[in-house]
């Protein structure tokens, strides 16, 4: 044998006598899966879904969404009972509940966490307005409250903000500019998750590894394969109402969840979260003996779990082995024009831009929603004209769906009553993220354009390598087409049409760099309304206006579909409920 | 002398088996530049995954796009990289390595040690992922990496090279005779490596097809286009789920190639110097140059 | 005979001697990142930021003042070992290197030694008789595996062994004891053998082939010696050198850049994976402390393998 073999099996030996001393597993484990690595655990950074999840468990929001209700509604989480609201709109004071503290940390004297207090809540705010603190997060309150004007930047955590009032330990008054009647729902957004300054300050830079906060969970481990969270001793939020919930027997009593009414959260005594980008391992790592707990059904393995798809149905060896629970997505994929670029958007010239309008069309009614839902999204998702997905209040289930039909011959039209020939169409830049199934998206689409008469030598693919590089083209308009996935952080028509409010445009969520006056006065107005039919009809008339301007090709609203084992007892759901289900989910007494 | 000698083992049995592999892989690439066939590898012929028929031999991806014409497209794509990169990152190395060589100790050779020296030390595939990132907006990104991180190999052999020949009786002729050293390395040091250029320039066209499959393979690979990279790249996701076409298709495409090519590298090496040791992929170049 | 002085000397010339080289790396390394490198302020900003936040945190990063003013920080910071924290989560760079390349060394060291041994036994054997059986099945297992693209291995393996047989997980390090450490070094121990074996096979087989044929050795066998104890005795002891500089060589390697296919594709949260993640991400201090270090390593090795020359061979001696 050779020598250098030696030394490893020795090792091996070692190892695998120190194996039977590890320490017995905990009673309930719980590990969960998502699609993405987060990048940093600072609630101000938690902008996307995966530091969402971790975030909304280890620090705590004012509100949250109620865990059963459907359509969502808010709840008070660290608040005590919703805000109250003056006449005006413009005056709310928040009380936070008087039991919650911080877990404990080394950022605190003597290592004890202490209460979460009203200056929490304004440090916690006034925190995105500290150029230090590099806030993904700051744009949904600028501008809004009192003191935080556009361009406002705070140099010093002390200095007062006019908006921004403690009013006695435990209540926060904070003052509006204007109403905003969506202030609530920013407030169970993971952005806005109350931090404590001492933590902050300690940790400095790495205060995005470090979380310290008043959330279910405390973190253990994290790396970039998976977290592992475990009780916070310090969380109180009473007992756990189901009715309060939403929960509903005929909808709910097939996930087990009725035992769970009246037990303290979180009821894991470990959660461990894993980060699993490529959607097949998702897969094997869910049906292998070893793997995690739960599983986004990925598009591929679509076959060998649906039996039917309208209405849904599973295969029987599927059905009799998990627990499964589907439902729409709260947000959108859709494809955009860059109407910065005068070769195919805005144009000076009315003439032009009219031959502009009618190219975008004929690229729009080219487009296969039906071959790009069955492709890549299991045939189930929901397509539907516009930006006001179907879990919106303002969705009009009466809407034209000619922006969604596919018709290449009405493309060939308006192209040559336009006078586009092939020789005078424009060289359109396609951006996409690196990654194979933009890349097969970007291979159908040419195809389709190609089928109308659009060459594929004026269609030149330019592939980026992260979402950071495709943000930067982007937000310096060097793309013609995109395809973006545009995630609600609440159930409100706003949040989606904002994507074409003119001063939003690049670098900010109007990628489209659409400007249409008429379009920002009534957002604007809408931006104000209370719900109601008049905003209802707002909303509306906005969604029609960019469609019959073609500025979007879509939409198409993906269906989560979930399988997890029989033993996990939840109901699983990553869009607005986001992270704080894991608070409520519990493990069967015999484990799986 | 040893150069002259090398020819007559070429025509060999040896070599016989791996020049066929490689002459039906350049009419399958020929075939894609003339247009003969492998031109529809992009369009949607049919409904996705469909197991393979008359129609499509090797069946249809995600996307009903038939995989044997993707295949084809990415034979072609595999020599157009290769040769684009063997052959400039070859003559670069053969042109700074004899000019190097034949300057021992002065700057250019100072210059070149330190530079090869100075790439050797970054991680390999962490120099071409970021030099291809730092000409992200030229459509050959990929490739002026690969030429630009390849060609420092090639240059110390040649240098060693140009070393020993330059103490050669003929060069201190030449010298003699008044010949220029410009001259002297045109007509004297470079035919004298002819051998060693062919054997470097085999070695690089497979490392250039392997750093494309594992750049594709990353996403930082062909800005546009079909690969056996971007092939095994879609097979990764799906294979898990039980569709094997893509990653049967581009893995043997891939793997008989590079096998025929080290073969025929082999050969040519055997009978250049029969007691070379040479390794076959810059990624392990460490290794190759210092050993 | 090498004295210790005599050695220190040589230590110390050799480090001295890599200061045109470290100052190379990073200099080139900090002009792709810097000057053609991805703009991570992009990927720090939020869903609508405005032009002035663009701006903002541009400064921030640094990106508005002078080239040269940026790499002579750059060089100060690092020689008081300041590394800096990432950009993206904050981490402090020490700690992420703390935390990642054990991981890397543990998932990837076995099949390293592995990938040695087998090659070396391999090698043995085929060295006893070349151009018998076994140096046929050799040479035909060290052109296949060097024809082999770790991107087709790494999916095969993953396929065979996570799936199919479902011996091992099929991705992550969710390691918290030794069983756990065994499932998961698996799959990466022999992905890195079927990297690794045909190239070192071909490699160590040549060394030894060319030892065998060396006078001495020759001259032991015609006095009889048996062939197993030249082989060991002799032949191993002379052909130690190279292979001990190949070691000496890939040991930076694997301990900073990792195997970047194998941990991305496995999900294992090492250094070639941040590094990877750095690289695309434009996270700058990790990635220059990455090539910092691995440069260092690498004069390290040089100067190792230098000084193993010395012990193992006298003649050589400073020039």
């Amino acid at each position: 044998m050779p020598p250098a073999r030696l030394p490893w099996l020795l090792a091996l030996t070692l190892l695998l006598a120190a194996c039977q001393q590890s320490e017995p597993e905990p009673l309930k484990v719980y590990r969960h899966a998502i699609d993405g690595i987060p990048a940093s655990l600072d609630p101000a950074h938690a902008d996307d879904v995966y530091a969402a999840t971790l975030v909304t468990n280890l620090y705590d929001t004012l509100y949250r969404y109620k865990y059963l209700a459907r359509p969502y509604e808010l709840t008070p989480s660290l608040a005590d009972g919703f805000p109250e609201v003056s006449e005006d709109g413009l005056t709310y004071r928040i009380r936070l509940r008087d039991d919650a503290r911080f877990a404990d940390d080394e950022a605190f004297p003597g290592g004890v966490g202490r209460p979460v207090r009203a200056t929490d809540v304004v440090y916690s705010l006034k925190r995105h307005f500290l150029p230090d603190t590099r806030s993904r997060g700051d744009w949904l309150w600028r501008d809004r409250i009192v003191g935080l004007d556009e361009g406002t930047r705070l140099s010093d955590p002390d200095a007062p903000v006019e908006g921004l009032q403690v009013e006695d330990p435990l209540t926060v008054k904070i003052r509006l500019r204007r109403p905003y009647p969506q202030f609530t729902h920013t407030l169970a957004m993971a952005l806005s998750a109350i931090v404590a300054r001492e933590a902050v300050e300690h940790y400095g830079r790495s205060f995005g590894v470090n979380p310290v906060g008043s959330g279910p969970f405390v973190l253990a481990r994290f790396d970039e394969s998976r977290a592992v969270l475990e009780p916070n001793e310090h969380f109180r939020r009473g007992v756990i109402d189901l009715d309060a919930e939403g929960y509903d027997p005929a909808r709910h009593d097939r996930f087990g969840l009725a035992r769970i009414d009246g037990l303290t959260f979180p009821l894991l005594d470990r959660l461990e979260v894993h980060f699993i980008p490529e959607p097949t391992t998702r897969w094997t790592s869910f049906t292998a003996s070893s793997g995690v707990d739960v599983v986004m059904v990925p598009p591929e393995l679509s076959e060998r779990v649906l039996a039917e798809r309208d209405p849904i149905r599973l295969r029987p060896e599927i059905a009799s082995r998990y627990r499964s629970w589907h439902g729409p997505e709260a947000g959108f994929v859709f494809h955009g024009f860059n109407m910065d670029n005068p070769e195919i958007g805005h144009h000076p010239d009315p003439g032009r831009a009219a031959r502009n309008r009618a190219l975008r069309c004929a690229l729009r009614d080219a487009f296969d929603w039906q071959a790009r839902n069955r492709a890549f999204y299991h045939g189930l998702g929901q397509i539907f004209p516009g930006a006001i997905p179907p879990i919106l209040p303002a969705y009009d289930p009466d809407a034209d769906a000619d922006s969604i039909s596919h018709s290449p011959r009405r493309a060939r039209a308006r192209l040559a009553e336009a006078g586009w020939q092939t020789d005078n169409l424009p060289r359109l830049v396609y951006g996409l993220e690196s990654s194979v199934h933009q890349r097969q998206m970007f291979e159908q689409f040419r195809a389709w354009a190609q089928a109308i008469g659009f060459p594929a030598s004026r269609l030149e693919a330019r592939a980026y390598a992260s979402f950071g590089e495709y943000a930067r083209a982007l937000g310096t308009r060097q793309v013609d087409l995109f395809l973006l996935g545009w995630t609600l952080a609440y159930p409100d028509a706003q949040y989606s049409l904002q994507l074409f409010y003119g001063p939003n445009a690049a670098p900010g969520a109007n990628s489209f760099n659409y400007a249409n006056p008429t379009f920002d006065q009534l957002f604007e107005q809408a931006s104000s309304l209370p719900a109601g039919p008049r905003r209802t009809r707002l909303y509306r008339q906005l969604n029609r206006i960019v469609i019959e301007d073609c500025v979007i090709i879509g939409s198409l609203a993906r269906t989560r579909l979930f399988l997890w084992k029989p033993h996990v007892l939840m109901l699983p759901d990553r869009d607005m409920v986001g992270g704080h289900f894991l608070r409520f989910v519990d493990i069967a007494d015999q484990g799986g | 002398m040893k150069a002259p000698a090398t020819t007559h083992k070429l025509t060999a049995g040896g070599l016989r088996a791996p020049l066929a592999v490689i002459a039906v892989y350049l009419v399958a690439a020929a075939g894609v530049w003339l247009g003969w066939w492998g031109t529809d590898w992009s369009g949607i012929q049919a409904s996705g995954r469909q197991p393979p028929s008359p129609e499509h031999w090797l069946g249809t991806n995600l996307l009903g796009q038939d995989i044997f014409s993707r295949l084809l497209a990415g034979t072609a794509t595999a020599f157009e990289v290769g040769l684009l990169v063997s052959v400039p990152a070859t003559l670069l190395g053969a042109l700074v390595g004899a000019f190097a060589g034949y300057f021992p100790q002065r700057w250019p050779d100072a210059v070149l040690m330190w530079l090869t020296g100075t790439l050797d030390a970054i991680p390999f595939y962490l120099f071409v992922i970021a030099l291809s990132y730092a000409m992200r907006d030229h459509p050959a990104a990929m490739q002026l990496a690969m030429i630009m991180t390849f060609w420092t190999l090639t240059a110390r052999i040649v240098r060693a090279e140009t070393l020993r020949i330059r103490q050669l009786g003929f060069v201190a002729a030449a010298r003699v005779s008044g010949l220029g050293s410009w001259q002297i390395i045109r007509r004297h040091v470079v035919p004298h490596t002819v051998h060693i250029l062919l054997v470097q320039a085999a070695i690089l066209f497979v490392a250039a097809i392997k750093a494309e499959v594992l750049l594709s393979f990353l996403g930082l690979g062909l800005q546009d286009g079909v690969s056996w990279g971007i092939m095994l790249a879609e097979a990764s996701q799906e294979i898990l789920a039980g569709h094997y076409g893509n990653f049967v298709a581009a893995s043997a495409a891939l793997l008989l190639l590079v096998l025929a090519i080290n073969r025929m590298t082999d050969e040519l090496q055997r009978s250049a110097d029969p007691r070379s040791r040479g390794s076959a992929d810059p990624a392990a170049r460490h290794e190759a140059t210092r050993a | 005979m090498t004295t210790p002085g005599s050695r220190r000397t040589l230590v110390a010339r050799r480090l001295l001697g890599a200061l045109p080289l470290l100052l190379g790396v990073t200099l080139v390394s900090f002009t792709l990142t810097v000057h053609f490198g991805p703009d991570q302020a992009w990927e720090l900003l939020g869903r609508n930021p405005t032009p002035e936040q663009v701006e903002q945190v541009q400064r921030q990063l640094g990106q508005d003042r002078p080239f040269l003013m940026r790499y002579g920080e750059f060089l100060q910071r690092l020689t008081r070992l300041e590394l800096g924290h990432s950009q993206a989560s904050g981490e402090s760079v020490t700690g992420l290197l703390a935390r990642t390349v054990p991981v890397s060394l543990l998932a990837l060291a076995p099949g390293f030694v592995l990938g040695i041994a087998l090659a070396l036994a391999l090698a043995l054997a085929a060295a006893w008789r070349p151009g018998g059986r076994i140096d046929r099945l050799c040479r035909g297992l060290s052109s296949l595996g060097m024809s082999l693209s770790v991107v087709i291995t790494v999916i095969a393996l993953q396929a065979i062994f996570g799936v199919w047989l479902d011996w091992f997980p099929v991705r992550g390090w969710a390691v918290d004891n030794a069983a756990s450490y065994l499932a998961h070094v698996a799959v990466p121990t022999m992905a890195m053998v079927a990297a690794n074996l045909g190239y070192n096979l071909r490699f160590f087989r040549a060394v030894l082939v060319a030892t065998i044929n060396e006078p001495p050795a020759r001259t032991a066998l015609a006095y009889g010696l048996p062939k197993s104890r030249i082989l060991t005795r002799y032949v191993l002891r002379a052909a130690l050198l190279p292979i001990l500089t190949r070691v000496v060589f890939s040991v930076p390697l694997i301990l900073i850049s990792g195997s970047l296919v194998i941990e991305s594709h496995l999900g294992i949260p090492g250094a070639g994976r941040i590094t990877f993640d750095a690289v695309t991400s434009g996270d700058q201090p990790v990635l220059m402390a990455v090539v910092s270090l691995s440069a260092v390593l690498f004069v390290v090795a040089l100067t190792a393998a230098d000084l193993l020359a010395r012990l193992v061979d006298p003649r050589i001696r400073a020039a």
